[in-house]
């Protein structure tokens, strides 16, 4: 089990009514949820509840319609001027995406770039560190993560799991408040995962804020600190992991934790 | 057949070779930047412009380059604009050809996965930071081979201008041919250089199209 | 403008036609000639397939403007001239007739084996198989590239004017030697080929269905 986060103090990030619309498809509907800094929270759900979507809202992927998002303490994408919702500048929003680390299904490295430069090319050119100093910071996460020998190679030479640890390393680099995780091992071949999956519990152990949305039940039931249950773009429950998974209160978690153990029972 | 005309025209000949590399080589920068400028407008740009360009690439794909050759060659002196047919040579070529790069460079955009862009995004990298160092290097490098390709049909286009009087290989090859009375020997010689510069662009395009493979 | 037009017009037309005239035989040509050129390339023969290759890859290489020169002119000087209309349709079917083979190639060897071990599964003799289940498929890849290649055809007939035959580039041509309205010969001759490569062109995407469903 973690460490207990800080119930007190102001929360890393919020939600608070979030609603987000795709034409007539409504995708979040008046979603709230706040994360405690140093919480991890999993989010669960079927495909199309908006589970990605919600992550997405956070660092603006997703610029959603009503509702706010803070990201310690600011808003993110818009902010409230007299009631009114005005959109962030380019250059605002960018700042503080530099500080919400992310990690997607696939596809995030870079092909024509070394691991390393990966690693250090926003450090440098977004924040300003210093070659050195980004070179160094870089190498100090990929030894962290086990990769340092792969430093300078390219990604289409590194397995799926090490590829995703990369990314990792390379959100990491840029010292995110909070760390995303989109489904990061639901594309990797079974035996991968698992490497993955360390280095997101280890992320955890060190205190980091992460949200992270996953299929691996068994995961979440052991590492996270609170599960959050989605369906049909809102949060229909969240609570103890222990509890949620042993005796679920609503019947739509219920289904779906049956349908997850006979398809993995039978897998 | 004795090819001693050839021969000894083939000094001739080979400096025409060079100013027909020459006139590719002009022409590849210009039109390599129109292909992307109409690239991106078609992808990023609004409906008004990119019904403009679709326009202009409509017009540029279905009249013949000649044609648009003997435009400039014959309009240029009416409207007062004094540039030098070469100069006007190489933007025909340039406007032409960027038309079609442009769908080779639009095809590559679209190909990035939207992972790419999305983590660009991110890290916190603006719109400038992110095409100079995600995008661009990424669809130069996708492009590569259909450029190339494009590249060959651009140095056989160069023969053209030869027909609006503008010296390179192909007139060089037609001066010799009347002074000497061999056309089979002196075209065929030119034929022959032609394939020489095409052929080896045809030879890097596939070397490149081979990197491609083992990169994604 | 108008009084240009008019008083052109039938000149134009005249060009127009020669122009169609040599794209048409051109492309009948070719849409025969190129299929046997992929076949030649693809074929178990060494030889043949060697020289088909070379073939595709000369004319690949080498502009269409030298091609008809070395024709034109090479040819009479060595007895047998053709005229000009001649030998501008046998360089743009020599020419064209390479690329046509290979979309012929590309389209024949994109069919996977599987296609073909599929229906031999389902109990099909190889013959039934690729006629209706390859070839229609072999077309379909086909016909675009190739209505392409024929508007390309069609442009390249233009580049005969280089040798004086009569269609509608070199009419342009003579007119704006003299008269000096060249924009607006040049806005008859876009309008023109406008819209021929845009017939072309609707008449593909119109057949492509029906060229497969015929096969």
């Amino acid at each position: 089990m973690p460490t207990e986060p800080a119930a007190h103090g102001r929360p890393m990030v919020e939600l608070r009514r979030v609603s987000m619309s795709f034409g007539r498809l409504r995708v979040l509907n008046d979603v709230s949820l706040t994360v405690s800094r140093g919480e991890m929270v999993a989010i669960i759900g079927p495909s199309g509840s908006g589970k990605t979507t919600l992550l997405r809202c956070i660092n603006f992927l997703a610029e959603y319609d009503g509702g706010e998002v803070l990201v310690d303490g600011e808003t993110v994408g818009f902010r409230l001027e007299n009631g009114r919702r005005i959109r962030r500048t380019e250059r605002e929003i960018a700042a503080t995406r530099s500080n919400i680390g992310i990690v997607f299904q696939s596809y995030n490295l870079f092909p024509h770039m070394t691991v390393l430069r990966n690693i250090t090319a926003a450090p440098i050119r977004v924040k300003g560190v210093s070659p050195e100093e980004a070179e160094a910071r870089a190498r100090a996460l990929l030894s962290r993560i086990g990769l340092l020998e792969k430093a300078d190679e390219l990604p289409v030479n590194l397995s799926g799991g090490q590829q995703q640890r990369v990314a990792i390393a390379r959100a990491l680099a840029m010292q995110p408040k909070v760390m995303l995780f989109d489904e990061v091992t639901s594309a990797l071949d079974p035996e991968l995962v698992g490497e993955v999956l360390a280095v997101m519990k280890s992320l955890a152990d060190d205190g980091m804020t992460m949200v992270v949305v996953t299929h691996e039940m068994q995961f979440a039931r052991e590492i996270a600190n609170r599960i959050v249950f989605m369906d049909e773009g809102a949060i229909v429950e969240e609570g103890d992991p222990k509890r949620l998974f042993s005796a679920p209160a609503t019947e739509r978690l219920r289904a779906f934790l049956k349908r997850y153990r006979e398809s993995y029972l039978l897998s | 057949m004795l090819l001693d005309v050839l021969i000894g025209n083939l000094g001739y000949l080979l400096r025409g070779a060079v100013v027909t590399v020459g006139l590719a080589a002009a022409t590849v920068v210009p039109s390599a930047v129109i292909g992307m400028v109409l690239a991106l407008a078609k992808v990023f740009g609004g409906m008004g412009v990119r019904a403009v360009v679709d326009v202009y690439l409509y017009v540029i794909r279905g009249v013949p380059l000649l044609v648009l050759l003997f435009f400039m060659y014959y309009a240029l002196p009416y409207s007062g604009i004094d540039m030098p047919p070469l100069v006007g040579g190489v933007l025909v070529m340039s406007l032409y050809f960027g038309a079609f790069m442009a769908e080779i460079f639009r095809a590559a955009i679209l190909s990035l996965p939207r992972a790419q862009w999305d983590a660009a995004r991110s890290l916190g990298m603006r719109r400038r930071l992110l095409f100079q160092i995600v995008i661009y290097p990424q669809v130069f490098r996708l492009a590569a081979p259909p450029f190339v390709n494009t590249c060959i049909l651009l140095v056989k286009s160069t023969s053209l201008v030869s027909i609006i009087s503008l010296w390179e290989l192909t007139l060089a090859g037609r001066e010799v041919a009347e002074r000497t009375f061999a056309p089979l020997q002196i075209f065929g010689g030119v034929a022959l250089i032609y394939f020489v510069l095409c052929y080896g662009l045809s030879r890097y395009g596939l070397y490149l199209e081979e990197r491609m493979r083992f990169a994604h | 403008m108008n009084a240009f037009v008019a008083r052109y017009l039938s000149v134009f037309l005249d060009g127009a036609l020669v122009t169609v005239e040599l794209a048409l035989a051109a492309i009948a040509i070719v849409i025969v000639w190129g299929l046997v050129v992929a076949v030649a390339r693809l074929s178990r023969v060494r030889g043949l397939a060697a020289l088909a290759g070379g073939y595709i890859q000369l004319m690949r290489n080498t502009p269409l403007l030298v091609q008809i020169y070395f024709i034109y002119f090479g040819f009479a000087m060595a007895g047998f001239g053709l005229s000009g209309f001649a030998s501008g349709l046998l360089a743009l079917c020599l020419q064209n007739g390479a690329y046509a083979a290979e979309i012929y190639r590309g389209g024949l060897q994109s069919l996977s084996v599987k296609q073909i071990e599929g229906g031999r599964a389902l109990g099909m003799t190889p013959w039934l198989t690729f006629r209706i289940v390859v070839l229609p498929q072999a077309v379909a890849r086909v016909v675009p590239p190739l209505g392409n290649q024929f508007v390309l055809i069609l442009k390249d007939t233009s580049i005969v004017s280089a040798i004086a035959v009569g269609e509608l580039t070199h009419v342009g041509k003579l007119l704006s030697e003299r008269t000096a309205a060249t924009y607006e010969i040049f806005f008859v001759l876009a309008a023109f080929y406008l819209v021929m490569t845009s017939i072309v062109t609707t008449l593909v995407r119109l057949n492509e269905r029906r060229v497969a469903l015929l096969v």
